[in-house]
């Protein structure tokens, strides 16, 4: 097994993990399932892609020179995702969470909501942008360089850099700021965060936006690999979910944990002669059902914070 | 008489609505028939006696047959006069019912959230359809086939069942689905053609496939089919199965303590519905005489979804009224192209939005926010201990104990105010002889309680040095009187001031 | 009746078909110790949580520090509470409502609601040590594990982090050892209160008298001059 392949389960297991993370923690903390999350990839995806091609010339004409323009490039089309992943976390908290949030049979109605969010949110990026597939500029880096005598690409580098700095920022400020220790509180006793003065609803916003800047950030870096397109959130939807199950629905590291697992078949399985890319999916779901079969509640198990 | 009354407010009686009785002569002997075989009646009548008109009446407790006849007896009367395409939405609308009714079954009556529907209706149709074109099995024996088909895998999906629960057992399912996918894409002795297999037998004779009369055999078949769906729901809903599983709906630790084994009976109803499925599966390859991987596809899947939850999850007017309304805008309005499936995300929105349990529950969520918010205001309104409330008062036949109810209270609010400092000293100096007006008036009204309410005195110790004890009557017969408190009484007179005392506490405290 | 912190007029209140509190009239004026008592299931609570709106419908006016808090709110899910909260009034629910999987050093943080009160919460979280002083050493536990005297502290504690004006505490001594909860009423009681006010509801009324400025009885929703209505000899 090369370095090449390690680095690219790792960068596959980055992305997912940004999808599957943002699912378990909404799920945590508001008792929600977003099905609307691959809804988020494909309009951060587009919005890049706009971000892009209004951005590529301007950093040429102004930073051409210093070589500054592809790094800028960057993170500018990395802010403008996570800018619209968050305002479609918006929209999502404002139409499936907001009105129903307290109401009976919250759970199904809001996996009804956000399921039909989904679709029509593909529908109607298909309608508007043909189905065609854009592609980003390739601003993540190109080319491989060399460690340790293996060839090894940037950008998949890059991305697994990027990834675990802003998760473990994201964890970090869960655990020490003001805002994650009232998430933390609204997730343990309702009625006790309201009586400290911490509202359900204000709470579950932050928590929303940045789930959806998640996900944009994970359209923005798998773009790189994978055209921008109306149903280019399907797959990791589905993988987001189904990771975010393996770990443990609510299970944080259960969820980095699944991430890398899945991360890793998938290479693996691409890898092997006899089996090839068509078979990923095949392989994973099995894996998967093995380890339920033997774990039914997935990896993490129950932590003391999480939700059933 | 009375000064100024204020303004009287008349509340809205009663609870039920108006309900269109039959009136026949009370003479006449009553014939009901009977399904034959069973002994259940077709409809359910029942036979009441008005009060109020004193004339025997019979009302329908459950309207339900009537409105299942009337929808799909206007279906099946209305569709041979339409156009060939809306035979092809009509027969379309049978078969995804026929679907989505045994999948209520598995998600509502066993409470299993499976997603494997499609992945068993499409496995048992591939084996169906190989066993025609491959095996030359005749097209009579392909839903046998399929149901068989469906049985097994049902068995093995069902194991996993009773480990994992809700989202991960759902999980599970659409792992099954797209493994089952990939198989069959990857077998190319079954599916030699990218995956489909064609020209399989059927009912519907080859040159008849797509001219009218195969388009009407076709939807006549397939109402069949989904009366067929129906009947199965019904025989494992209501029968034994569905009831133990309802008693599990609700409590499972206690069901399970009344003995009901409700994991054997889920696995029971999710191997039989997968039985069914199985055998829509074969009628689904014979409908359209041939199969293809288009059965697996999650779209379709998510489509299915999407008109069970619009319904309402658990009850088969759900899955019908759901899949009718989104067939009708899926299939029914092509001309709209991509903005179908926004229509029809939209009418989930919004039916998720206002409605909690779908569709067919807006009646009984109507009722019961109409009944708390009266039950809030009429509490907010009364006291307790008052008079009958008037949703009672119509059930009460005996009008006479309303009106006893409301002059005790009148009494009791009466004698509230004669209670006095005074009236209690007067009857510690002297609790038996002649009383004041007031004081009589509060004695009668204790001597006229009821056992319950009273007390008694008990003589502890020989008679020449007796002290005395408070008893209260339980006013059960068979049950002694319970000691009040541990005091003693000297003289019969400080006990018969405490029974007074404990008498006017119950009084100002009622 | 501007001088009153907290006045409370006609107010009753339930859940369902069922009616707990009925026509309720009293007021709280600043600086005053108030102690409502009566048996278990008599509404003491329910009046709490009408006045947090926790309950399931409720009708009269709560007017506290001249802002008028009631309302009708059906089914009680607490949507305007934390409102009423921030407006100074800190509740001690039965039963603590403690979030088990949180230290006792982030509880006391929770109930730092203001940005006052979060900036200088290390000085705080040290005047509730002073006093509690058993939760100094449990600082870094986890609150779903400690007792049920150390869960009333922390839980009394949450609710003095932040500058409340009103304090409604209640049943401080329910489930707890008799050393315990006198211990955790003597702490109330050397609260200060210039400009605040404090309500305990309580079922033993041994506890509180001669501590506290007023007591009132409550008894089937009806709050009493005394408890019981007459002398029973």
């Amino acid at each position: 097994m090369d370095a090449g392949l390690i680095v690219y389960a790792l960068y596959l297991a980055a992305i997912y993990g940004l999808m599957a993370i943002g699912i378990s923690l909404l799920w945590s903390s508001v008792g929600m399932v977003n099905m609307a999350h691959g809804a988020t990839f494909a309009i951060a995806g587009y919005a890049a892609y706009f971000a892009a091609i209004w951005g590529q010339p301007l950093a040429r004409d102004l930073l051409g020179t210093t070589g500054w323009d592809i790094p800028a490039l960057a993170v500018f089309i990395g802010l403008v995702a996570l800018l619209a992943g968050a305002l479609f976390g918006i929209v999502i908290y404002l139409v499936a969470f907001l009105p129903i949030h307290d109401k009976e049979n919250f759970a199904v109605r809001s996996l009804i909501i956000t399921l039909a969010l989904n679709l029509a949110t593909v529908q109607m990026l298909l309608w508007a942008f043909g189905p065609q597939q854009k592609a980003l500029p390739r601003v993540f880096g190109t080319g491989r360089f060399t460690a340790l005598g293996m060839s090894i690409r940037i950008d998949q580098v890059v991305t697994i850099v990027a990834t675990t700095l802003l998760l473990g920022s994201v964890l970090a400020w869960l655990r020490r700021s003001r805002k994650g220790l009232e998430i933390r509180a609204v997730m343990q006793n309702a009625e006790g965060a309201a009586l400290c003065g911490i509202s359900t609803r204000k709470t579950a916003l932050p928590i929303m936006m940045l789930t959806g800047a998640l996900a944009g950030l994970a359209a923005v870096l798998l773009s790189q690999n994978v055209f921008v397109s109306p149903t280019a959130g399907v797959t990791p939807l589905i993988k987001g979910l189904t990771i975010a199950l393996l770990g443990g629905l609510g299970s944080v590291p259960g969820a980095v944990a699944g991430a890398v697992l899945i991360g890793f078949i998938e290479a693996a399985t691409g890898a092997i002669p006899f089996l090839g890319q068509r078979y990923v999916l095949f392989v994973q779901f099995t894996f998967i059902v093995c380890v339920l079969l033997i774990r039914p509640r997935g990896l993490g198990g129950l932590l003391d914070e999480t939700r059933e | 008489m009375a000064p100024q009354q204020p303004e009287k407010r008349f509340f809205e009686v009663g609870r039920r609505p108006h309900e269109i009785t039959l009136k026949p002569d009370g003479g006449d002997a009553w014939r009901r028939g009977r399904v034959p075989l069973t002994k259940r009646h077709w409809l359910a009548w029942r036979g009441i006696s008005n009060p109020k008109s004193l004339r025997r009446e019979r009302r329908l407790l459950d309207k339900r047959p009537l409105w299942w006849t009337i929808g799909l007896g206007g279906l099946l009367v209305v569709t041979p006069f339409l156009s060939d395409q809306a035979i092809n939405i009509a027969a379309i609308f049978c078969i995804f019912s026929a679907i989505n009714v045994i999948w209520t079954l598995i998600i509502g009556t066993a409470g299993i959230f499976s997603l494997a529907t499609m992945a068993v209706v499409g496995m048992a149709g591939y084996a169906a359809a190989a066993a025609n074109v491959y095996l030359g099995v005749p097209w009579p024996l392909m839903m046998p086939v399929g149901a068989l088909v469906g049985l097994v895998l049902g068995g093995f999906l069902a194991l996993p069942s009773t480990r994992l629960d809700g989202l991960y057992y759902a999980l599970l399912t659409l792992g099954v689905a797209e493994i089952c996918r990939v198989f069959v894409s990857q077998i190319k002795l079954l599916a030699p053609t990218n995956g489909s297999i064609n020209q399989v037998g059927s009912f519907i004779p080859a040159d008849w496939l797509l001219q009218r009369p195969g388009l009407l055999l076709g939807f006549f078949a397939a109402f069949a089919l989904l009366l067929a769906a129906l009947l199965v729901f019904r025989l494992i809903n209501s029968e034994r199965l569905g009831l133990l599983l309802q008693a599990a709906r609700e409590d499972e630790a206690f069901s399970e303590a009344n003995g009901i084994d409700y994991r054997r009976a889920r696995l029971w109803v999710f191997i039989l519905s997968s039985a069914a499925l199985g055998a829509i599966g074969a009628f689904y390859v014979m409908f359209y005489r041939s199969i293809s991987l288009a059965v697996f596809s999650l779209d379709q899947l998510l489509l299915l979804f999407a008109m069970i939850v619009i319904g309402g999850l658990g009850r088969s007017e759900g899955a019908v009224l759901g899949t009718a309304i989104v067939v009708l805008i899926d299939k029914g309005m092509l001309d709209l192209g991509p903005l179908r499936i926004i229509l029809v995300t939209a009418v989930m929105i919004v039916v998720a939005l206002t409605s909690h349990h779908g569709l067919t529950g807006v009646r009984m969520q109507f009722r019961n926010f109409r009944n708390r918010k009266k039950s809030e205001s009429r509490a907010a309104r009364t006291e307790k201990g008052g008079e009958v409330m008037p949703e009672e008062a119509t059930e009460i036949t005996d009008k006479q104990q309303v009106y006893y109810r409301l002059f005790d209270k009148r009494i009791r609010d009466q004698l509230k105010t004669q209670v006095t400092p005074e009236l209690i000293a007067e009857h510690r100096a002297k609790p038996l002889g002649q009383h004041s007006d007031a004081l009589d008036r509060v004695l009668n009204y204790f001597r006229r309680g009821e056992m319950p309410d009273k007390y008694a005195i008990l003589r502890v110790g020989p008679y020449a040095a007796s002290t005395y004890k408070v008893l209260a009557f339980s006013g059960r017969p068979g049950h002694p009187p319970r000691v009040v408190d541990d005091k003693l009484y000297a003289t019969m007179d400080e006990a018969y001031h405490a029974v007074f005392l404990l008498r006017v506490n119950d009084l100002l405290a009622s | 009746m501007s001088d009153k912190l907290l006045s409370i007029t006609g107010l009753s209140a339930g859940y369902g078909p069922l009616r707990v509190l009925h026509e309720i009239d009293f007021s709280v004026a600043a600086g005053e110790r108030l102690a409502i008592v009566g048996l278990n299931g008599h509404g003491k609570t329910t009046l709490f949580r009408a006045i947090m709106h926790l309950v399931g419908w409720q009708r009269g006016s709560v007017v506290f520090d001249g802002i008028e808090i009631g309302g009708t709110r059906s089914l009680g899910e607490g949507r305007r509470t934390p409102g009423i909260v921030r407006l100074g009034v800190a509740m001690t629910p039965q039963g603590d409502a403690i979030f088990p999987g949180l230290t006792v050093k982030q509880h006391l943080d929770c109930g730092a609601y203001t940005k006052a009160s979060w900036r200088d919460r290390a000085l705080r979280r040290d005047h509730i040590y002073h006093i509690f002083p058993q939760l100094k050493a449990l600082e870094q536990a986890y609150v779903g594990k400690l007792s049920g005297g150390e869960r009333r502290m922390v839980s009394v504690g949450r609710a003095l982090m932040a500058d409340a004006r009103l304090y409604l505490i209640d049943e401080p001594s329910l489930g707890l050892a008799p050393k315990i909860s006198q211990r955790v009423v003597d702490a109330l009681i050397d609260i200060g209160l210039d400009g605040k006010a404090m309500v305990i509801a309580e079922q033993n009324v041994a506890l509180l008298s001669g501590k506290v400025d007023r007591m009132i009885g409550m008894h089937a929703g009806h709050l009493r001059g005394d408890v019981g209505h007459v002398d029973l000899a």
